[in-house]
């Protein structure tokens, strides 16, 4: 136990901030349990919103807004994945040239640091240029495209989060034991199969963290759906969206997801449902639990038979 | 530069003393030491007996290692004394300007035991790790002079790096698996970079034999897709071994392969050592002078850079012609 009055403060302050934050976080999801779960049942998760329902309480149910939600986070990852995995190695295993390595690490801060709204309206202003309709719809009046799709928000969706994959990757990359390089290259390997057969499959669990945090942000924004989807809430896709001939036309499609969904059921927007915001909520901070867990598992898998 | 050869890495011996010492400071029991019963049986088994650390004398003495006793008949796997598998001449290496290697010639008999001793940071490493250009791959290291491999200098321009590894393989200090089957671990070895994968039955003879020949078979054949890393410390020394042979080197570099493994391990892989000389040329780096002693026909002895002297294992251990040679085997430094 420690005596010195200096050496007991340190200890206790730490403890206590710990202390505070479960508590905090406790408190976050009881409130949401308490809350949401009122309004979460099998309905709920199966209808669509009520349409231009201005009635107190009425702002039916989510199943449009969870689709986006997956649809977007699964679009956004399979982008940035492979885009990251690179970068990490490029950052990790070449870091040559040094200017691009520097330059290259300060770009994956600054988007870190930079609010996705910024980059939404930078997408807006890219995706709305008429050599880019393929990603969207045309404005017939303008004969701009409307920069507001699947496609749009996954992408701009990928670049935010790309810099928990590279870092996340990167520090797996960076604890790999270089003896384990050296015996690659000395069985006569090149680089790159060093790097696949090598480092790539001991990295698996840092590459899943990074996935895990990367969904995580994607799934968390508000921003860039708002700009790039369209938050239109109020605009269920078409039945059978899901058939090969539909299911084009709705990823270029506008849509919703469920963080655009609680805004909107809240008292601040139109819906005025503040159980079903706080039920959407709920089923939002589910969806990133269970992915959570499942690629965390995944990410451990005993290595063995390939 | 040479972080393998920078931290203090005791003989065994001297280990050995220590560990004796300690033990008699915390045995309780200390009448089974009185009644003369071994505290450590194994330990006594694969190593010879202690010598206790004393401050050394100034006048070398009888080396500590020399109670073991040189197999001469083991030669008999060299077929031709001249006919070099490896060797180095005038090998100069630096890391940023500073000269680990001050012109190094080094003689490796074709099917020999070529043990490379000396204490730390006198570039023994260094100069294992230029042999398969292994060195080079730190940005900083400057190599001039020869690696002659067949004749050939391994630094020429038209040497394909990837296959001068394959020929001059390495096995490393610290058992270094790769995270993946004990089969995968093998036949990364063998396997090409082709687009074809080769399957597993084709692989299967190769991997067996190199298994054999590193003795691990008999142990680990119902477990072949079991994780390297599940393996102990010795078993994993010898899967990298077997890995190592797989690509079926001529040459089989290795550095301290038993410093980090227990007696027993360590016994186990001097045997396998003297199993494969006569069939590959083995290099050896180690700090274990008895170890050099049990395994090795030729040794060549390496102080700041230079060979002091170089030659049958027993001529330079026994009958050293160099002062700094015999203070070195008489344990007065080290």
């Amino acid at each position: 136990m420690p005596t010195r009055i200096s050496d007991r403060a340190g200890y206790y302050g730490a403890w206590a901030s710990g202390l505070f934050l479960t508590g905090v976080v406790f408190a976050i999801v009881a409130w949401l349990l308490v809350n949401g779960l009122r309004n979460v049942d099998w309905t709920f998760l199966t209808t669509n919103p009520a349409p231009g329902s201005v009635e107190i309480g009425v702002a039916g149910g989510i199943v449009a807004p969870l689709l986006g939600t997956l649809i977007i986070t699964a679009m956004g990852t399979l982008i940035a994945l492979p885009l990251g995995l690179a970068t990490a190695v490029f950052l990790g295993e070449y870091g040559k040239p040094r200017l691009l390595k520097q330059l290259t690490d300060t770009s994956i801060d600054l988007i870190f640091g930079v609010p996705s709204i910024v980059f939404a309206l930078f997408g807006l202003a890219i995706f709305s240029n008429p050599s880019l309709i393929f990603l969207s719809e045309e404005v017939q009046t303008s004969g701009k495209a409307t920069a507001k799709s699947f496609f749009c928000a996954s992408i701009m969706m990928a670049l935010i989060a790309l810099p928990p994959i590279v870092r996340s990757t990167q520090a797996a990359i960076a604890s790999v034991p270089n003896v384990q390089r050296e015996a690659a290259y000395a069985l006569g390997k090149t680089r790159f199969a060093m790097i696949r057969k090598v480092v790539l499959p001991s990295i698996r669990p840092g590459i899943a963290t990074g996935t895990i945090l990367g969904m995580g942000r994607i799934a968390g924004d508000t921003a860039i759906v708002w700009i790039l989807l369209g938050g239109a809430v109020l605009e269920p896709p078409v039945a059978g969206w899901w058939e090969p001939q539909n299911l084009l036309g709705f990823l270029h499609g506008t849509g919703a997801t469920l963080t655009t969904y609680v805004y909107f059921a809240s008292p601040a927007g139109e819906g005025n449902a503040e159980g079903k915001a706080y039920g959407a909520a709920l089923v939002l901070f589910a969806l990133v639990f269970i992915v959570n867990i499942v690629l965390g598992r995944a990410g451990q898998r005993r290595i063995g038979r390939q | 530069m040479e972080p393998l050869d920078e931290t203090p890495q005791s003989d065994e011996l001297y280990q050995q003393a220590r560990r004796q010492e300690w033990r008699h400071a915390l045995d309780t029991t200390s009448d089974r030491r009185a009644a003369g019963i071994p505290t450590d049986p194994t330990a006594i088994a694969a190593v010879p007996p202690a010598a206790p650390v004393t401050v050394a004398p100034a006048v070398p003495v009888l080396p500590i290692a020399s109670q073991v006793p040189v197999s001469s008949v083991r030669r008999a796997h060299i077929a031709d004394a001249n006919d070099l598998a490896l060797a180095t001449r005038g090998l100069r290496v630096a890391f940023s300007g500073n000269e680990i290697l001050h012109g190094v010639d080094i003689n490796a008999p074709r099917g020999g035991v070529v043990a490379l001793v000396g204490p730390s940071g006198c570039g023994k490493t260094t100069l294992l790790r230029s042999l398969n250009r292994l060195t080079e791959l730190a940005p900083t290291a400057q190599i001039k002079g020869q690696v002659l491999l067949d004749g050939n200098d391994v630094y020429g321009a038209k040497v394909d790096l990837n296959l001068l590894r394959r020929r001059v393989g390495m096995v490393f200090q610290q058992p270094n698996p790769f995270p993946m089957s004990i089969f995968d671990n093998v036949a990364f070895a063998i396997r090409e970079q082709a687009r074809k994968r080769p399957t597993r039955g084709s692989l299967m003879p190769a991997v067996e034999q190199a298994l054999q020949r590193a003795g691990l078979w008999d142990e680990i054949k119902d477990n072949l897709d079991r994780s390297a890393l599940s393996l102990s410390g010795g078993q994993q020394q010898r899967l990298c071994i077997a890995r190592t042979l797989a690509a079926d080197p001529e040459v089989l570099l290795m550095d301290e392969p038993c410093s980090a493994l227990d007696p027993r391990s360590t016994a186990r892989i001097e045997e396998l050592i003297v199993q494969l000389a006569g069939s590959l040329t083995v290099v050896i780096v180690t700090h274990n002078l008895a170890q050099a002693r049990r395994i090795a026909d030729y040794a060549a002895f390496l102080l700041n850079g230079d060979v002091i002297e170089q030659g049958f294992a027993e001529q330079v251990f026994e009958t050293p012609t160099q002062q700094q040679t015999a203070d070195f085997v008489a344990g007065i430094f080290g």
